[in-house]
């Protein structure tokens, strides 16, 4: 790289004859009354668009205090999804480690009501 | 430091009453402050610089105007944001480069269906001929919008290639390089007529 800068240092390949009327054609405006013109305009554009709102300005104002609490938010959001896992492995972790409940005892009992209707449509039947 | 001719900027502040006696960089403080003929005397101060920057960006002395007004029109805006301790007028080319390329890709859109049939230079010098003028112009026009700005930034306007990378936002060695490629074709394209 340090060669090709060498090589191509700031007068290399310049045509002077070339350079010159490049610096005709650009030649800024000689006239002391162009400039004072300019000027004014240029102070009259600001005092135009001073007061005017640039919505784009504005939201690029806005732009980066946006970015950070949009970031902070998403943070906050993140900790909080990620500690919400965390509960719910802890959770389904000590389940897993807890032994399961033994069957629990049954208690079976006939209704004496039914048993004797039950009895009573035998004994009805039965008899001749 | 009068602006009788200036319009009143839209605030209302201390005016320096004189100004051989202060520094630029007292000039940028007292416009950040408000002060609007501080203001005033930054544009005096920075305009005809201005210009050159913008036209050796945009197509045509018009645009360049406009990229100016533009430009210090964005740069009054960003006031607050400069920090004194950095060049002022460094601060201000920048952003009237940003205008001035903001225009040209926003002339582009525009006018993507009409070719300009060639780069308009409203300064004529007597003495040049005619034909290394007409031949110079269509040449400029058949050069990349970026190679364009740094000839001339670089060539005419004496700018060094990290301030035209700084202003356009390209690396020095990217500069470095544009100028060499445009003054390779500026020669090609100009050769028969500079044999003349």
């Amino acid at each position: 790289m340090r060669d090709y800068l060498k090589l191509h240092d700031d007068n290399s390949g310049a045509d002077p004859a070339v350079t010159d009327a490049l610096r005709r054609a650009y030649a800024a405006p000689p006239d002391d009354g162009y400039w004072a013109s300019l000027e004014a305009r240029i102070l009259s554009r600001i005092a135009e668009g001073a007061y005017r709102i640039d919505w784009w300005d504005e939201l690029d104002r806005w732009m980066r205090p946006a970015l950070v609490a949009a970031a902070v938010v998403l943070l906050a959001a993140g900790i909080a999804l990620f500690r919400q896992y965390q509960v719910e492995q802890q959770t389904a972790y000590e389940a897993m480690l807890t032994p399961a409940p033994s069957a629990l005892p049954v208690e079976t009992a006939v209704r004496p009501v039914l048993q004797e209707s039950r009895e009573t449509t035998f004994r009805y039947l039965m008899t001749p | 430091m009068s602006v009788e001719s200036a319009p009143t900027l839209p605030f209302s502040a201390p005016m320096i009453d004189d100004g051989s006696r202060f520094s630029e960089r007292d000039f940028v403080v007292a416009a950040q402050r408000g002060d609007e003929r501080a203001f005033a005397e930054l544009v005096r101060r920075h305009q005809r610089r201005a210009y050159a920057v913008a036209r050796a960006i945009v197509l045509t002395h018009e645009d360049a105007e406009d990229a100016v007004q533009e430009g210090f029109l964005h740069a009054f805006r960003a006031l607050d944001r400069f920090r004194s301790d950095q060049p002022f007028g460094a601060w201000l080319n920048r952003i009237i480069a940003n205008a001035a390329l903001d225009l040209v890709r926003r002339r582009k859109v525009r006018d993507a269906d009409e070719l300009p049939d060639s780069l308009a230079l409203p300064f004529r010098d007597p003495g040049e001929s005619d034909e290394l003028r007409r031949r110079l112009r269509e040449a400029l026009t058949e050069l990349p919008d970026r190679q364009r700005a740094v000839i001339v930034m670089h060539d005419v306007e004496g700018f060094t290639h990290g301030e035209i990378g700084a202003m356009l936002g390209i690396p020095e060695g990217t500069a470095r390089s544009d100028l060499h490629h445009a003054r390779a074709a500026l020669r090609r394209m100009l050769k028969d007529v500079r044999s003349n």
